[in-house]
């Protein structure tokens, strides 16, 4: 397979609506400290019927942008006792599955994620967990409007063997998914398959890139 | 046979060094991985790894032939199929 050019360049914004813009200001100006940099004030238009609305946008770091809209005269729509601003869900609904979509911050030291573990700590929305993943430490809260939100360091740099490894992974999900009982049991196994394949002739490659690099 | 691999990183590597302390196991490579062999099964004490619990429970990366009969707090049981 060629390799497609890959010209992006991360997160220009993400973007979540608020029936609490006063709030949503107070966590991520007044105590995470993430500047406003921009934001538009809009007459609704079009064909249907649209609410005047105010969009607006926080710096996160690395000129990426966190964005609110907050349309007047809009109230909250059912849906369920769980959830956040956007999605509300009944109560069968598991907590794991309501958390899986989140916005993970990156900071770049252990002191930077407990300075803002601090300020946190103390305002109206503090660290609810502190979690040493596999190669990762978080932390995470809500914001006013429920939605989760993670601030994350890297406990070690990615090791080159680690795409290897999530390359195989995704090509053994991949086609496991595309079976008729899709488990880890059958990943695990239809991976083993692909370590066997690729494996050894990733590492002579890599063995080969370092030599010729030591050779210039 | 009971198979399983172990991707080779910092956190993964007390992982093969408790396995290998059983005399029935072998530990090999392929490429960037461990390739943990041996004709019993295979079990791997969490505690002797001193690993966490996000690193324990996701440091299999393949089995072969193999499935995974115990694996919690204490500890990793993998047998032939």
């Amino acid at each position: 397979m060629d390799q497609l050019a890959h010209t992006v360049r991360g997160v220009d914004h993400i973007a979540y609506p608020t029936f609490d813009p006063a709030a949503t200001v107070t966590f991520y100006r007044d105590v995470l400290g993430f500047p406003v940099v921009h934001s538009i004030c809009a007459a609704g238009w079009g064909p249907e019927k649209h609410p005047d609305f105010i969009h607006f946008f926080f710096d996160i770091g690395n000129d990426d942008r966190l964005a609110f809209f907050y349309y007047f005269g809009l109230q909250p729509f059912e849906g369920g006792p769980q959830g956040d601003s956007y999605s509300r869900f009944t109560e069968d609904v598991p907590v794991f599955f309501i958390r899986s979509r989140h916005l993970a911050i990156h900071v770049d030291s252990e002191e930077d994620l407990l300075e803002y573990r601090r300020r946190l700590d103390g305002s109206q929305w503090p660290v609810e967990m502190q979690i040493q993943h596999e190669t990762i430490e978080s932390i995470y809260t809500h914001d006013p409007n429920g939605y989760m939100i993670e601030i994350t360091r890297a406990l070690r740099p990615v090791t080159p063997q680690e795409d290897l490894d999530a390359n195989l992974t995704i090509d053994a999900l991949v086609d496991v998914v595309s079976g008729p009982d899709p488990s880890m049991a059958a990943l695990l196994a239809r991976k083993a398959e692909l370590i066997v394949e690729r494996a050894a002739a990733w590492q002579q490659e890599q063995e080969q890139d370092v030599t010729e690099v030591a050779a210039r | 046979m009971t198979t399983l691999f172990v991707l080779d990183v910092p956190e993964n590597r007390p992982i093969a060094a408790v396995a290998a302390q059983d005399p029935a196991v072998t530990v090999g490579r392929v490429g960037p991985y461990y390739r943990i062999d041996s004709d019993a099964p295979i079990v791997i004490d969490r505690r002797a790894t001193g690993c966490r619990h996000a690193v324990w429970y996701s440091s299999v990366a393949g089995l072969v032939g193999s499935r995974i009969t115990q694996w919690d707090k204490d500890a990793m049981r993998v047998e032939s199929r």
